[in-house]
């Protein structure tokens, strides 16, 4: 198995004309990624490597079917792009770009929420279900297909993980880049139960960070409803409260809250066992497998 | 992007919530200039971004021109906590006979704004959070309905406060929220919203926060951003689209990644080893070689710096880039500076060769923990 996305999973790219959306959608394609459709307003008609553009994610929709898309457009396009994808009747939308306005995804998570739709992002790398497919802009040759479910709020982290993962034989059931962000469309939370149910999944990661409340309350929820062992690793301990460290989401309140401390104390209480450091988290994967 | 308060004000001018009638100066001939716009008394206040300002003597009263003209030369200058006071607004005094509390924040966790009312303004609303839990109320708002009518009358009836201010509250709340929309903010604080001898409702202090993602369509706080005096590596880094963070001032290492969340994770590792961090960049994507150049040469503007740890790990990020863009950044001369290194990618073979040319400044380390231990034990050495 694996979640969210396989190989059966019909994906549209909106932006695939672009510089990056073309380049990462090429990538994708080559993946084994089912591309069906691409969505650039103005440039419907055209093909780019063979796949059909179409001005509307509508269109693309009524031809294809698809169930999923990726979003590969401008900070400042991208609820556009979001809301019209999620409108259309998309159930899984990937949101990609860096510093998008906040309250243009607090409109856009309200929305998804509404709709049914999973929103993942923004800022984030993508999913991909390793050996199967890939949305996002991942570099996909560290990636092995395995027993490991990932969830990660930074790119740079998840990748030194699986990269060192990967290295040990160990793969990965689905991996996927929740975002660095204040509002990220889902977050692990809502993959949790996916993964326990998922039955190539056996062992769940959670690569957090300061700021926000969300490593706790998965701890509540890995607490009351999740067998499977799970791993969590909180980065930035050490950076100072109040100051942002580049993730928009990575913020310790003056108050405290959102503190690697707290977020650590309740995995802990819930069953979680804490890594230190990346290599720390493959050093504990090594130990369940055992 | 936190505003100054004579900033915050301005908005708040801007979306019709009455403030006091006050100038922003920055020099005494300033002040002598644009006072006589005002009726004394007047206050002074300090604009600054630190918290705690009156008690730290940031905030006087003058009778008159001449006792403001001798008390802001006092203030302007003066340094609270690590900030040194470049501009001073100075308003009208207003008389009052009540004070309350109101703001409009986004919360993270009900990811919607959220309105917050005391009727004990002029307070940290965290000490009455914890002192006073009952004069306070935090209401939700849906963001796609809004502030609507009843948001006011709940506060109202709650607290039970004297319906001769509901229109003017009501009125002043929904101002407050299109301010709070339009204008991306993640916090807008009144605080003390007052209550005049007149009985008019007015803004005494405001306190606003703008999210940086939204400012190419703000132009006038990219502008309020670009004026302010801050860290020059800070404002070189942002010329690149990096993003320098200033840390700890007692430490002589630097830290740059390419992405936040590794960022974070080095510094934490630093750290175990009983070390500090001076500073991080973030160099985004695009580890180009005239990019990794510039940041290497913007991190060691900081004379203080002797060690730079890198660490570069993007999946497609072509190694032997990043390794000419260290060796392109060490042609410019930076005796006595260390560079430890570790990177992961493609054509990861040919680094070794282009660092072996740079000579012993640079040193390459496999992995994170690797290129921790190495940093600890060089700069125990040394």
């Amino acid at each position: 198995m694996s979640i969210l996305i396989d190989k059966e999973t019909k994906l549209i790219i909106q932006g695939i004309t672009g510089r990056e959306g073309s380049f990462h959608g090429q990538r994708m394609v080559e993946y084994g990624t089912k591309v069906v459709a691409g969505v650039t307003p103005g440039k419907g008609g055209q093909e780019v490597f063979g796949i059909p553009v179409y001005d509307t994610v509508r269109q693309a929709y009524e031809k294809t079917g698809a169930d999923a898309s990726v979003i590969f457009v401008p900070a400042k396009f991208t609820a556009g792009a979001a809301y019209e994808a999620i409108d259309s009747g998309i159930d899984l939308v990937i949101t990609i770009s860096e510093h998008t306005p906040v309250h243009d995804m607090m409109g856009v998570y309200h929305y998804a929420k509404a709709r049914g739709s999973t929103l993942i992002g923004p800022n984030s790398f993508g999913v991909i279900s390793p050996g199967k497919s890939k949305a996002g802009f991942m570099h996909d040759g560290i990636f092995l297909k395995g027993n490991v479910g990932i969830m990660s709020r930074s790119a740079t982290n998840c990748y030194e993980t699986v990269f060192m993962l990967t290295k040990e034989d160990i793969g990965q059931s689905t991996v996927i880049g929740v975002g660095g962000d204040m509002i990220p469309g889902t977050t692990f939370i809502d993959f949790l139960s996916l993964f326990e149910r998922d039955s190539q999944t056996e062992i769940i990661v959670i690569i957090g960070e300061i700021g926000g409340g969300d490593e706790e309350k998965a701890a509540t929820y890995i607490k009351d409803y999740i067998d499977k062992p799970v791993v969590a690793l909180i980065a930035g301990k050490n950076a100072p409260r109040g100051k942002n460290m580049g993730h928009a989401g990575a913020i310790v309140a003056a108050d405290g809250t959102g503190s690697a401390e707290k977020k650590e104390e309740k995995l802990k209480n819930a069953g979680v066992l804490i890594a230190e450091s990346t290599e720390h988290i493959v050093d504990l994967i090594k130990g369940i497998n055992n | 992007m936190k505003l100054l308060e004579y900033k915050g004000k301005e908005l708040l001018g801007k979306y019709g919530i009455p403030v006091q009638n006050g100038i922003v100066a920055g020099s005494p001939e300033e002040i002598t200039s644009k006072i006589n716009k005002l009726t004394p008394p007047y206050v002074l206040k300090a604009q600054v971004m630190t918290g705690g300002r009156g008690k730290a003597g940031g905030i006087k009263f003058a009778a008159g021109i001449d006792q403001a003209e001798k008390l802001s030369g006092e203030i302007l200058g003066m340094t609270i906590k690590d900030s040194v006071v470049k501009k001073l607004l100075i308003t009208e005094k207003v008389d009052i006979k009540d004070e309350w509390y109101l703001s409009i924040m986004l919360d993270r966790v009900i990811k919607s704004p959220m309105v917050i009312f005391s009727p004990l303004g002029g307070v940290d609303i965290e000490e009455t959070a914890k002192n006073d839990p009952k004069k306070l109320v935090k209401i939700t708002v849906d963001p796609f309905l809004g502030i609507k009518g009843y948001t006011a009358r709940y506060i109202f009836s709650k607290f039970g406060l004297d319906k001769k201010y509901f229109e003017d509250f009501a009125l002043l709340l929904s101002n407050l929220y299109k301010l709070f929309t339009e204008y991306d903010s993640t916090l807008v604080e009144i605080n003390p919203l007052a209550i005049t001898k007149e009985d008019k409702l007015i803004a005494l202090d405001c306190k606003a926060d703008i999210d940086n993602s939204s400012l190419f369509r703000h132009p006038d706080i990219y502008e309020f951003r670009e004026g302010l005096d801050e860290d020059v590596l800070i404002k070189d880094a942002r010329k690149y689209n990096f993003l320098y963070i200033p840390l700890k001032d007692s430490s002589d290492i630097a830290v740059m990644s390419n992405g936040s969340g590794m960022l974070m994770s080095c510094i934490d590792l630093i750290t175990k080893t009983g070390a500090e961090v001076r500073a991080a960049l973030d160099l985004g994507g695009g580890a180009t070689r005239e990019r990794i150049a510039e940041a290497i040469k913007i991190i060691f503007k900081d004379k203080i710096t002797k060690y730079l740890f890198i660490s570069i790990f993007g999946g497609i990020t072509r190694c032997d880039e990043v390794a000419g863009g260290v060796k392109l950044a060490l042609e410019e001369g930076l005796e006595n500076r260390k560079i430890i290194i570790r990177l992961e990618g493609t054509n990861k073979k040919q680094v070794l060769d282009i660092l072996d040319s740079i000579g012993d400044s640079v040193i390459f380390a496999e992995g994170i923990t690797e290129g921790v231990e190495k940093l600890a034990s060089i700069r125990s050495t040394r």
